[in-house]
């Protein structure tokens, strides 16, 4: 598929196909502005392609209507560099919050919401705010919430930018052990290191195009 | 639980930002009074026009000399006009009996007027009023009529104020309606702007559009209905101050405004303010959200 911005000289992605099966990790990694979040805002329906289609789950989202999106969102989490939790609420009612918003009560946030924050490591945190966790934390609330509703995708925008590479570390491990419960993760990164000791199937993009596809890969 | 939730964003929202929210409130307010006294004009127009066009006369004075001939002439003409529903033939002491009725509190004024210079005259009901002016024509250059003179006249100046005092309180419920328009897409949007943190989330794990939209919008409906409130509590002190009160000289000229017409005004108040508040929040998160 391609993609061009408008007012842009040339496609943010040119050209591009990729198929992920159910259940990979991938890695899209590749220099600034090569079009690696692109391909994230794609799979979340925030923009749609010039030409070519996305498919999504088996279904084709290229041209779904703006009323279906909030429902097709459900299916996916999304994990961003800049944790985006809500400072006003400790790191339970940041979970639970986004049970709430999409209808579940408050009784199955109750029984879910402890067990996921216990999975990403935060059991015993659950009422700090978010000032009072460290960027790792954060980051662990973070994946807490686009997990708990057991999305069949999770996507990671450079979901270590933000963290020192120890804590990127264990960021890491709690991706992987997501990725083995059977979700499908994709993520967009900068981190040679983190990609190098992975040895996932990396998708390298330059000027939106595909240079290397390769499974067990390494940074490059 | 979501509806006490979506409850309580409203009221937090309301309250967060509460001079914007007080601002939006009074423009509202002002906007429906004007609309609903415009209302009630509306109204009483219809009701006062009702009133006294089913009981409006043209009165045609007759000449001081007119002979009985002429008189019997006229009176025939007149029974016999399909324009006339009633002719009433009023002699000169009839026509003294009234005038000292009419002024039995001005003893100068009746001593001044002796019995026999009050003109005899024939006083008509149409069946329609409007056809003063064909009935004018006819009888005009008829032999013995003095002059002719029609209520009417007299009533549709007082109509024609009326209706420039209607038309004035609608044009102020429009420019008001705009302002709360602005003020309501401005709340909106500072609210919007407040809570850009949970909007985000929210579209993140899909939560339905509806739902990210209601607070707002019930936000500015609430304010819509406050406001119509408000406008009803200022109508029903304009009644008890205005028209009960120092307009009260004018009981017999204007027909009186009942609870009940006042209680029929104020759906429409409501109606209004709720409706425009709920379409401009709507529209403003269309371009705001864009979710």
């Amino acid at each position: 598929m391609t993609k061009t911005y408008p007012k842009a000289s040339r496609p943010s992605l040119d050209n591009v196909s990729v198929s992920i099966e159910k259940g990979e990790f991938v890695f899209f990694i590749g220099p600034s502005g090569s079009g690696k979040s692109t391909i994230i805002k794609l799979l979340l329906h925030e923009v749609a392609p010039n030409k070519g289609r996305v498919v999504v789950n088996s279904k084709d989202v290229t041209s779904m209507r703006s009323w279906k999106r909030p429902h097709f969102r459900r299916s996916i989490g999304c994990v961003f560099q800049d944790f985006r939790l809500l400072p006003n609420r400790t790191a339970y009612e940041n979970v639970a919050f986004a049970l709430e918003v999409i209808g579940k009560t408050k009784a199955v946030a109750r029984r879910v919401v402890p067990e996921v924050l216990e999975l990403v490591g935060l059991g015993g945190k659950e009422h700090r705010y978010p000032h009072e966790l460290s960027g790792g934390e954060q980051q662990r609330v973070a994946v807490a919430r686009a997990f708990v509703n057991r999305p069949l995708i999770l996507l990671a925008d450079e979901p270590t930018g933000n963290l020192d590479p120890d804590t990127s570390i264990e960021i890491m491990r709690l991706l992987d052990r997501i990725n083995r419960t059977g979700t499908t993760v994709v993520m967009v990164t900068h981190d040679s290191n983190i990609v190098n000791q992975m040895r996932r199937r990396v998708i390298e993009i330059e000027s939106g195009r595909i240079v290397r596809d390769q499974a067990r890969g390494v940074y490059g | 639980m979501r509806v006490k939730y979506v409850l309580s964003e409203v009221l937090v929202g309301l309250w967060r930002n509460v001079t914007m929210t007080i601002a939006m409130i009074i423009t509202m307010a002002v906007s429906l009074t004007m609309l609903g006294a415009s209302g009630l004009m509306y109204r009483q127009v219809d009701d006062m026009k009702d009133l006294y066009y089913k009981n409006i006369q043209v009165s045609i004075f007759l000449d001081q000399e007119v002979s009985p001939e002429q008189r019997d002439a006229l009176a025939a003409k007149l029974e016999g006009d399909p324009l006339v529903k009633e002719s009433i033939y009023v002699n000169k002491d009839e026509a003294y009996k009234r005038f000292q009725e009419m002024f039995q509190d001005a003893p100068d004024l009746l001593s001044a007027v002796k019995a026999d210079s009050l003109p005899e005259s024939f006083r008509l009901t149409l069946n329609n009023p409007e056809q003063y002016k064909s009935i004018y024509d006819q009888y005009k250059e008829a032999e013995g009529v003095d002059e002719i003179v029609d209520q009417s006249r007299l009533l549709d100046k007082i109509f024609d104020i009326l209706t420039s005092i209607q038309n004035i309180a609608l044009a102020a419920a429009i420019v008001m309606a705009i302002a709360a328009l602005l003020l309501v897409a401005n709340t909106i949007q500072v609210a919007a702007y407040s809570k850009r943190r949970e909007v985000a989330v929210m579209k993140l794990v899909g939560a339905s559009n509806w739902f990210i939209q209601a607070p707002f919008v019930l936000e500015a409906v609430v304010a819509g209905l406050i406001g119509s409130l408000l406008g009803l509590v200022a109508l029903i002190a304009a009644k008890y101050l205005l028209f009960d009160g120092s307009l009260q000289a004018l009981q017999g000229l204007l027909s009186p405004i009942g609870w009940g017409d006042i209680l029929v005004v104020f759906p429409l108040m409501a109606g209004v303010g709720g409706v425009v508040s709920a379409v401009t929040a709507w529209v403003t998160l269309r371009f705001y959200l864009r979710v």
